[in-house]
């Protein structure tokens, strides 16, 4: 604000200009509309999903309910007006699927055929609304503490010039908005990258990495937090909420329709259960919500199923298992792909395009606030060239401001490395002899979990664990300097969390080099490897140079290379290409999905029967 | 009977509007004093950081005395200014003026500039005077919102009837234009 007139603008030719002006009232107007017409498609999108799931849900359902009046009726008489009633039930299911499969449609009553569409997918919709607000409510009461905990996330320093920055700008964009200032809370990251996360604005609050703070000027950090609390005050963590809590719906049914095959969705079952039982407030509950919201993310991705370990165990009685529950099985298949499908070609693209209007919304609306365009632009510039990693921050990564999952693999250590580390890391040990550490059989996995409670001790300010952190780099390095060097000095780690700038120019020098410290989070990296990300044809963060040239409309003057004509052409040429093959490919699944689909409702039917068939005779005899 | 009914719907819609632009209205009207009341918060603010400033660069600059004991003669001057607004924004305008003396004169100091707490002190009042401005650029935006909700067609019929007036923005004096001209921040 005050260094308005700072910004220095050179030769016009090197710099990007718009053909277009536009105010930042008038951005923010299109783009608000843009967010309506949006969430109409998504909306639509969600529909047009939610169709053909329901319709496989939908029979699960009235299969468990009919095994379950099947079991109580063999112990104890229902009475007959229930029998009657799911008897008509059936008959306007049959009626509507009759209607369905007809190729010469013959004249059915509409309210019958109402009635049958209705009872073929009204359950369905019912389960997935219930278990949506189920999910809602759940990671509402916890909030956002346990993801911070994940984020190792700490309080600015007032007495360290680049964090009382922080802390003043934060104040002013809130005065600026007419907001509550948000709480901020500082992760020592790689990256530089900030995020509000939050699930309104009631209990928002902005993450940044250290590294912003030393990379940017007062002013582009401005509109970086510009951009940040205009986002909270135009209501963006809200619907960032319901987006991921429709994810973790999808995640929460597939978990449920696993669960009688794998130990793994009932674990994550019981988990829900457990943690929506028992009411306490204390980290370790925040913590576990922030678990369970990570595994219900994962669960909807196609691999590392329970269901393929059901069939990778090969025996008698598993054949015999497969035999009888096959109907179930594919229904799980049919519904798995359509998911699959749906989410990754619809859903997922049009919710993307959505939280794209919002930021561009949101950094129109940081305009207004700074009413410097530079600011935010020059700041986008610079982490457009920089990583944006935040190690645990995969949860949330499209609340941050630039994506922070890690580029690159982090490689681990090879034994010969594993152990040089551990010998050094019994030699530290403060009362052990340094000739008795034994090198046969050295667990280095309870070492890792030892190391991470030391550092954590350490940063929180024991003086032994810092002692022994120091002892174990040094026997490192005069066992293998290499080796050490991937590694971060202790004492450079223990300044820079004090505010030390010369100890946190060493660390940045270090991180340069190869390997990032796998010895940050052993248990974290593992896990990551493990889960594919969800893929999409459209990423949630807005290209750079995109909102560059929105920035630059509104006054901006961003370093941008004209669009590349040639370049552009040859992309629409191959997009033509091959669009039919991508059109053909989606038709013939859309085809696999509804047969899928009608072939489960069918062996469903036909199964359910049979059951049904057999307790009548049990009852009978 | 039926012209009965459509009057008394039309009636009751009106109605409804009518009470849907008052509460409107209101609401408008208290964001714009809630912006007004940040601007006193951020002055009041102002006034207490003035002499932990003046105490820290005091050692240093022995020979500007001048110059300290203007800040401190400006502060006086806005703290005892009061309420009425014309004295008090001369008065703060006085104290705007006399801090940007101030720090023009620090950049001659390279030795005090090099002292942490300088520089934290000097980020603190940067941070005041960007909240001073912001405080003023939200008030005005409010009043501009405000204003137009109640001089466009049809509410400017009932605006005044229903006991609201436009409110005034904050302009600039003399002495806020001189600030602006300054390069403040570190």
């Amino acid at each position: 604000m005050a260094t308005l007139n700072s910004v220095n603008i050179s030769p016009a030719g090197q710099r990007y200009s718009p053909a277009v002006r536009e105010s930042f009232l008038d951005a923010q107007q299109r783009n608000r509309r843009a967010t309506w017409r949006l969430s109409a498609l998504c909306t639509l999108a969600a529909v047009v999903m939610g169709i053909p799931l329901t319709l496989v849900v939908t029979p699960l359902i009235y299969a468990v309910i009919l095994v379950a009046a099947d079991i109580t009726n063999y112990f104890w008489k229902l009475p007959a007006s229930f029998w009657q009633f799911s008897g008509e039930i059936a008959h306007f299911g049959f009626v509507a699927l009759n209607w369905l499969l007809e190729s010469h449609r013959r004249h059915v009553d509409p309210t019958v055929l109402a009635l049958g569409i209705a009872v073929m997918i009204l359950p369905g919709i019912l389960l997935s609304v219930v278990l949506w607000i189920a999910i809602v409510a759940l990671f509402r009461r916890s909030g956002v503490g346990g993801a911070l905990l994940a984020l190792k996330a700490r309080e600015p320093n007032q007495a360290e010039l680049k964090e009382l920055q922080l802390a003043d700008v934060v104040q002013e964009m809130a005065i600026a908005a007419g907001l509550p200032a948000p709480r901020i809370m500082l992760v020592d990251a790689p990256g530089a990258n900030a995020a509000a996360i939050g699930t309104s604005a009631d209990d928002a609050r902005i993450i940044v990495s250290r590294r912003l703070l030393d990379d940017l000027d007062r002013d582009e950090l401005e509109g970086v937090l510009a951009h940040l609390i205009a986002s909270v005050g135009n209501g963006d963590l809200r619907i960032a909420f319901r987006i991921t809590a429709l994810f973790e719906t999808c995640g929460l049914l597939v978990a449920l329709i696993n669960s009688p095959f794998g130990p793994q969705s009932r674990r994550v079952l019981w988990r829900i259960l457990r943690y929506s039982l028992w009411r306490s407030s204390a980290d370790a509950a925040k913590q576990e919500a922030a678990a369970i919201a990570d595994m219900l993310s994962r669960s909807t991705g196609m691999d590392g199923d329970d269901i393929d370990r059901f069939f990778e165990k090969r025996s008698r009685f598993r054949s015999f298992l497969t035999f009888v529950f096959f109907p179930i099985i594919l229904t799980n298949f049919a519904i798995k792909l359509s998911l699959w499908f749906f989410s990754n070609v619809l859903l997922s693209p049009s919710l993307a395009l959505l939280w794209h209007t919002r930021q561009y919304l949101a950094d129109a609306s940081a305009v207004q606030l700074t009413r410097n365009p530079d600011g935010l632009a020059s700041a986008l510039e610079k982490l457009k060239e920089e990583p944006g990693e935040i190690p645990g921050g995969d949860w949330a990564a499209h609340l941050f401001i630039v994506n922070p999952k890690p580029s690159g693999r982090a490689p681990t250590p090879d034994l010969r490395q594993k152990q040089t580390i551990a010998r050094a890391w019994a030699a530290s040990e403060p009362h052990a002899g340094a000739a008795a550490s034994p090198i046969a059989p050295i667990a280095f996995q309870a070492m890792q979990e030892q190391l991470t409670a030391t550092m954590r001790a350490a940063f929180a300010g024991d003086v032994q664990a810092m002692d022994r952190l120091r002892t174990l780099y040094q026997n490192v390095a005069a066992a293998d300097p290499a080796l050490a060097a991937q590694f971060p000095n202790p004492d450079d780690l223990f300044a820079a969390r004090r505010g030390d700038m010369s100890a946190r120019l060493r660390l940045r020098a270090s991180e340069k080099k190869p390997a990032p410290q796998p010895q940050a989070q052993p248990e974290a990296a593992n896990t990551d490897t493990s889960s594919s990300s969800t893929m999409s044809l459209v990423g949630f963060h807005s290209s750079m140079k995109r909102r560059l040239k929105r920035l630059a409309r509104m006054g901006a003057h961003p370093n941008l290379e004209p669009s590349d004509r040639k370049g552009t052409m040859v992309a629409a040429v191959i997009y033509a290409i091959f669009a039919p093959f991508g059109l053909l490919i989606a038709g013939g699944l859309l085809f696999l999905i509804s047969i899928m689909t009608l072939a489960s409702l069918t062996f469903l039917v036909v199964w359910l029967a049979f059951i049904h068939e057999a307790f009548k005779l049990l009852g009978h005899a | 009977m039926s012209t009965g009914l459509i009057v008394i719907g039309v009636v009751a819609l009106v109605l409804v509007w009518v009470v849907a632009t008052f509460n409107r209205l209101v609401a408008l009207r208290n964001r714009v004093q809630n912006g007004w009341a940040e601007i006193d918060v951020q002055l009041k603010r102002r006034h207490d950081l003035v002499p932990s400033l003046v105490e820290t660069v005091r050692g240093y600059m022995e020979h500007e005395r001048s110059v300290l004991e203007t800040v401190t003669q400006a502060r006086f001057g806005a703290v005892a200014a009061g309420n009425n607004v014309l004295e008090r924004s001369v008065a703060e305008s006085a104290l705007t003026a006399a801090l940007t003396g101030l720090f023009a004169r620090v950049e001659n100091y390279p030795q005090l500039q090099a002292v942490e707490s300088t520089q934290l002190l000097q980020e603190q009042l940067t941070s005041i005077e960007n909240r001073i401005a912001f405080a003023r650029q939200f008030y005005n935006d409010e009043v501009m919102k405000y204003n137009t909700a109640q001089t466009t067609f049809p509410r400017n019929l009932f605006a005044g009837m229903l006991g609201f007036s436009s409110a005034s923005m904050f302009t600039a004096t003399e002495g806020d234009r001189a600030v602006a001209q300054v390069k403040l921040s570190a």
